[in-house]
Parts: C-alpha cells; sequence; structure tokens
C-alpha cells in the first residue's frame, strides 16, 4: 500500500501546515509538567496521525496511541490512562496520542468526555489528541483545557509535486488529466490522494466514486442495488463512509418508497430491523466493536433491483409537513391539556383530545377565536368524519 | 412548583375535571381501600410509601391526588410533584426534578413532600432500579405515591418498598349509577341501553366512560345509537385501521397512518403496541396467534433497538406478508 510506504520518516518529509508543524515542535521541546496538552484538529489524511507519531520517535517518546473508540467509557479511558500517567518511571518517557477525540460519544451515563478531560486538566505526561472538528459541545469543553492547533488541507499545488516525486520513484506513469481528476477528488487529503493513485496506475479503475472513501450516500444507495456481483455490493457498502444511524436510516426511506412488492418489502424491512437492534445494542453499552457486523447484515439486502433508488425521506411531503407543523401544535396542547387532566400525552391525545374536539364541534363547548390553540383545533374539527 | 402551566379555559369545561372526586370518600367503588387508606393517613407522619396498581380509569389518580390534598391541604399544588413515566424521557429527567424538588424540607409546616409517578410500570428495569435509589435519597422528605396498572412490571425491591393497594374494576352497575347521577347533573337525557353501550365500550375505565358520555351528549341524548356515532372517535380506532390495512396488504398505507399518530399525534410507542393488541382481539382472524407473535417479536425489538419507527415499520410490513 502506497499509503503506507510514503507515510514521511521524518517530520521535515511531510508537505503542508509547515507553521502548525513547528508550533507542535516548539510545544514538545518547551513541555514540561503541567504544560497544556494540545489539540490538533483538521480534515483527514493531511498527518495529523503521522506528526504524532514522528515527533514521537524523533524525540524518543514511547507513543501510547488510542483511538477513540478504545476510550469511549469513563471506566475505559481510566483503565488504559492512569497507570501510564501514574508510573512514569517505570515505562521509559510515554507520550499519550488520542485520535478522533470527536468520536467519543458523550452519553452522559458513561462520561468518557468527562474523564478525559479531569486527565487532560492535569497532565504529567505529553498528551496530543486529534479531530476532525471542533464544534460540537464536548469538543468546546475539551478545547477549554487544550492548546488548539489547526491543520489545514494540503493545496493542490503541492500535493502535485508530491505526487509527481512518488510517481517517479514507482516508475510509474498517469495522465496529466487522471492526475489532476485525483488531486481534485482528494480535496487536500494525502493519503486519499495517493491510495487513489495507486488503483489508477496499478489498472484497477473502476469510477472513482465506487474506488475509494467519501462516496456520497446517493450514489452509494444507488451503486449498491445496481451492483453485478455481491462483491461489487460490499466494496461499494464498504466505502460508503457515513455514521451507521445514518446509513440504515439511507436504505430504511429508500427501501420505503422504492415501489416494492409486499413479499421484498417486508424481508428488507426485517433486515433493517436486524441492522437498527443491533445499533440500538451498541449505543445502550458503547460496546463500538460491534460496529464491525453492521455492513454483514446490510449486505443481506443486495439484490440488483432496478426498483431501487435512494431517499432520503420516508414519509409523503403533506405527513413530513404535518409532523413539522400540526405535530408541533399539537404536542402543545397535550403539554398543558395532559398535565392539568393529570394523564400522559399519549393517553391524552388518544382518549380525551378527540371527544373534545367533537364537543367543540358540536358546539357544546366554547373554543374562543383568540384561543392560542384555536388554529390546529379547527383543523382538527375539520379532520372529524 | 411555582412554574405550574396555567389552566386552559376548555379544561373546566370537562366533566372529567368538573366531576373528579376531591376527597377520599367520594370516590366509587374502591371502599375497602379507601377506608384502609383514611386509617394510614390518619397520622400522616407514619404514611408509609404507596402503590397504586389496576387498570386504567378506576381512581389510581384521582385517590393519589385526594391523599396529597387532605395531608397537604392548602399546600397541595405547591408541595406535590406529578410526573408520568411515560412522559419523561428516562429516567435521567425523573432524577433530575424530583432532586430539585425534593432538596429541601418545606417551609411551611407539612410532614413532607409528595411525589406521585403515574404510569411507572412503563420504566425499563434499569430505569426501577435507579428509581429505588431515589426513592431511599429522597426518604426524608418525601413520600412517593407509585401508579402502575401492572404490579408485575414492578420491580420487587420498589415492591417491598411500598404499600399495595389492588383497586378493582368498578362492576357495571356502579358505573352505570355514576354516570346517570353525572347526566342528571348536567340536565342530559340518558337511557339504559345508552348507558349500557357506553359501560360497555369503555371497558370499565370510568374516565373513558365520562369522556364518551360527553362527547354523546354533544350531540344529543345518551342513546345507544348516539353513544355508537361517538365511540369511534378515539384514535384507538385508529389503530384497528392500521391493523386491518396493514393485514390486508396496505404496508404502505398504515404505515403512513402510524407514524401520523405517533409522530404529529404523540401516542407514545408503547401505547401503539397496546392499543394493536387489543386491536386484534377485536378482528376475526384465523391466523390471531402468528399476528400476536409477530406484535411480540417487535415489542421486544423496540426494546433492543435504536428506532422504534423502524421497528413499527417492519412490524406492519410482516403483518402484510402474513395474509397471503
Amino acid at each position: 500500500m502506497w499509503s503506507e510506504k510514503y507515510r514521511p520518516q521524518n517530520i521535515s518529509d511531510m508537505i503542508g501546515n509547515e507553521e502548525s508543524r513547528s508550533l507542535i515542535i516548539e510545544w514538545l521541546t518547551k513541555w514540561k509538567k503541567g504544560t497544556k496538552p494540545i489539540l490538533l484538529v483538521g480534515p483527514p489524511g493531511i498527518g495529523k496521525t503521522t506528526i504524532a507519531y514522528l515527533i514521537a520517535k524523533q524525540f524518543q517518546y514511547d507513543l501510547i496511541g488510542l483511538n477513540a473508540s478504545d476510550v469511549r467509557s469513563k471506566s475505559q479511558i481510566n483503565e488504559i490512562l492512569l497507570p501510564v500517567l501514574g508510573n512514569v518511571s517505570v515505562m521509559g518517557i510515554p507520550m499519550i496520542f488520542i485520535d478522533e477525540v470527536d468520536g467519543i460519544h458523550g452519553r452522559g451515563d458513561f462520561g468518557g468526555a468527562e474523564a478525559l478531560i479531569e486527565i487532560l486538566k492535569e497532565p504529567t505526561i505529553p498528551i496530543i489528541l486529534a479531530a476532525n472538528s471542533d464544534i460540537s459541545d464536548k469538543m468546546k469543553n475539551i478545547k477549554k483545557v487544550v492548546k488548539t492547533i489547526f491543520f489545514k488541507p494540503i493545496p493542490p499545488r503541492l500535493l502535485k509535486i508530491h505526487l509527481e516525486n512518488i510517481m517517479v520513484k514507482e516508475n510509474a506513469t498517469l495522465s496529466l488529466g487522471s492526475m489532476i481528476k485525483v488531486i481534485e477528488k482528494s480535496k487536500g487529503d494525502i493519503r486519499s490522494m495517493i491510495n487513489l493513485t495507486q488503483s489508477f496506475v496499478t489498472g484497477f479503475d473502476p469510477p472513482v466514486e465506487k474506488s475509494f472513501e467519501n462516496i456520497n450516500v446517493e450514489d452509494g444507495i444507488n451503486a449498491f442495488f445496481k451492483a453485478n456481483s455481491i462483491d461489487e455490493a460490499r466494496s461499494v457498502l464498504y466505502s460508503i463512509q457515513i455514521d451507521p444511524k445514518s446509513k440504515i436510516d439511507a436504505f430504511y426511506s429508500s427501501i420505503l418508497t422504492s415501489n416494492l412488492d409486499n413479499i421484498t418489502l417486508a424481508k428488507f424491512l426485517e433486515i433493517i430491523s436486524e441492522a437498527d437492534m443491533l445499533y440500538g445494542k451498541i449505543m445502550k453499552t458503547q460496546n463500538w466493536r460491534l460496529l464491525r457486523y453492521l455492513n454483514e447484515i446490510l449486505i443481506k439486502l443486495y439484490k440488483n433491483d432496478q426498483r431501487m433508488r435512494y431517499s432520503q425521506y420516508s414519509i409523503s411531503w403533506p405527513l413530513l409537513n404535518r409532523i413539522r407543523w400540526d405535530g408541533k401544535k399539537i404536542k402543545s396542547v397535550s403539554s398543558i391539556m395532559a398535565k392539568n387532566l393529570h394523564l400522559s400525552s399519549s393517553k391524552f391525545i388518544t382518549i380525551c383530545f378527540p371527544y373534545m374536539m367533537f364537543c367543540i364541534k358540536n358546539n357544546k363547548l366554547q373554543l374562543d377565536s383568540d384561543d392560542i390553540f384555536y388554529d390546529i383545533f379547527q383543523k382538527e374539527i375539520e379532520l372529524i368524519k | 412548583m411555582g412554574n405550574r402551566q396555567e389552566d386552559h379555559m376548555l379544561l373546566t369545561g370537562m366533566w372529567v375535571e368538573k366531576y373528579r372526586p376531591s376527597k377520599l370518600s367520594e370516590i366509587v367503588n374502591q371502599t375497602e381501600i379507601i377506608s384502609s387508606l383514611e386509617s394510614l393517613i390518619k397520622d400522616p407522619t407514619d404514611m408509609p410509601h404507596l402503590m397504586f396498581s389496576g387498570s386504567a380509569g378506576v381512581g389510581k389518580t384521582t385517590t393519589a391526588l385526594c391523599i396529597s390534598r387532605q395531608i397537604l391541604g392548602e399546600y397541595s399544588r405547591d408541595y406535590t410533584l406529578e410526573l408520568n413515566a411515560s412522559d419523561e424521557r428516562g429516567i435521567g429527567m425523573v432524577r433530575e426534578k424530583v432532586k430539585k424538588f425534593s432538596r429541601y424540607a418545606g417551609m411551611v409546616d407539612v410532614p413532607f413532600k409528595i411525589i406521585i409517578l403515574d404510569e411507572a410500570d412503563e420504566m425499563t428495569s434499569d430505569a426501577q432500579t435507579a428509581l429505588r435509589r431515589i426513592i431511599e435519597d429522597t426518604a426524608k422528605y418525601c413520600r412517593f405515591i407509585l401508579i402502575a396498572n401492572n404490579i408485575s412490571k414492578i420491580i420487587a425491591p420498589i415492591q417491598s418498598r411500598c404499600a399495595t393497594f389492588k383497586f378493582t374494576t368498578i362492576p357495571e352497575e356502579e358505573m352505570i349509577n355514576h354516570l346517570e347521577t353525572i347526566a342528571k347533573k348536567e340536565k342530559v337525557k340518558a337511557d339504559k341501553n345508552g348507558l349500557k353501550a357506553i359501560y360497555d365500550y369503555s371497558e370499565g375505565d370510568l374516565r373513558h366512560a365520562i369522556n364518551l358520555m360527553q362527547a354523546t351528549a354533544s350531540i344529543g341524548e345518551i342513546s345507544e345509537v348516539n353513544v355508537k356515532i361517538s365511540a369511534g372517535l378515539t384514535k384507538t380506532s385508529d389503530v384497528d385501521d392500521i391493523l386491518k390495512m396493514a393485514l390486508s396488504g396496505k404496508i404502505i398505507e398504515s404505515r403512513e397512518k402510524m407514524i401520523e399518530l405517533i409522530k404529529v399525534y404523540g401516542m407514545s410507542e408503547s401505547d401503539f403496541l397496546k392499543y394493536l393488541n387489543s386491536a386484534v382481539f377485536k378482528i376475526n382472524h384465523e391466523k390471531i396467534s402468528s399476528i400476536l407473535q409477530v406484535i411480540a417479536k417487535y415489542d421486544y425489538r423496540i426494546l433492543v433497538g435504536a428506532n422504534p419507527e423502524i421497528q413499527l415499520s417492519s412490524l406492519l410490513a410482516e403483518l402484510g406478508k402474513l395474509e397471503k
């Protein structure tokens, strides 16, 4: 794999983000107990992980690399990190690198992010964090206790030079058109660019969308059901790189809107139901390693089926609008009325509300035209058969 | 609680509120329970946590409210916290609200604050375990009145912390007498067949019966014909329709209707399943046990899964397949 082969061996071999790189070096050379950890923020494939490994190597630290999937709960964080933090002398000079911190799921019960923040507040060894984005609430809390360094996508000019160097070393050629396509597609992501290039020059030249990460959902779902073999479908499935919930939802809504016969519909929905159960278990137990089985459940949907089309929404527009507008109003009606009638909202709306509307319709309960719920009541009254 | 929302004007016109008993002695039917409760609260400081079980509309919530009023008097509104487990999103919300409410003893001379937790059997066993802690932590200043339809869905440690009262269903005669009294006060004509129809339709649920009678009265006298016209109004009839549509293979249509009930009207998934279950027994279908098996399968999957809408859609699709 070229992307591993050409992973830089020294910090000076890296391309782009010179300023950020020197900030990191400066941080580590001046590091002493209590110095704030650093957080590297930027899109994938531009060297955040690489620089963490290289700087540890060059400054002779033992890098303990963790992926956010290793540290999702409070107990896991404490189990893995506390021994490292406490036993500096035994272990040599450790340095901690936590990748994808924005991937720690902030479920209150598990306290992963909180436990991490406690550790970050009083660092006894250098800690480097990396994230794709720093905008979530959880990241805001983390940002308070770290120094943030931004990494920008690599400009096309530098990518081209880098690419040409690799082509020379590999004794390969690539047409200028393909090269531009590769650079454009990679959007500043070096790793993706190198991977794509490798697949091009080795003659594997499927449409770009199918060949590597960042395939969009719509094309992905459509390609999945147009695939000619299960292997092709599988590779499409694995390259739809979105969060599991969106992936399940995308298949779900597409299945429901593709005018399938009842037998196929039931069969497909059962598979989606299974996928949702797996996802539910993951969310409840935070055992994210189970996620690897999701695609193998979804692959059961594969069937070359010309009827299948991607759709984002699974319900009709009128109903969507009703949920959006009427749903909101009805919710505020029941939140007031159900409490006063000492009922749950659900029971209120099922039993009392229809009778109440009926009485208004028959003028036995008086509805003022300045009633805050006047519009929605009128609408509901018209719906009574 | 200070932030209590204002009453809506329409509510005062609702007979269920107008004729809700305000004293224990006015409660319909539950004479044994009421007399033992009355002696239990004679010295309020001795009152244990209470648990009321029994089917819908037999007076559990009303009894709890009466107790609160009788013990706390004029302070009952401010020193009673009413929660409905089916409305609160998870135990976290319950914990927060209870914590806030129970933090300090009352400023006035009340023996304790009262927390009424309705539909407690809607809580998962995890949530109930957490609730057990909450009950212990707040015992100093608070008494809980837990209300459940089905006591077997309440975990044993909670049951053992409460004095349990099982409310019986209201017999036909007593219900009809009560309805008749209300009809008289409202000056509505009611004949025996009409009242019996109300009783049959409401399945012993007095709250439902009074609502149904008021709706019927809005079109005329309480006769069997008029009751039948009003009886189809509730959203449970929509659930009946959904089942029929699904079984006849109209999957997409029945799913849209299901989503409308849940997402537009806010029917809870667990209520939906409950009504779906009773809908099965109303239709005459040869595959009744297969239908119930399918429902059971997805009832479980909802507990495990992440998205109830997906599970319910799959449920309807599987029902649509049965007929063939």
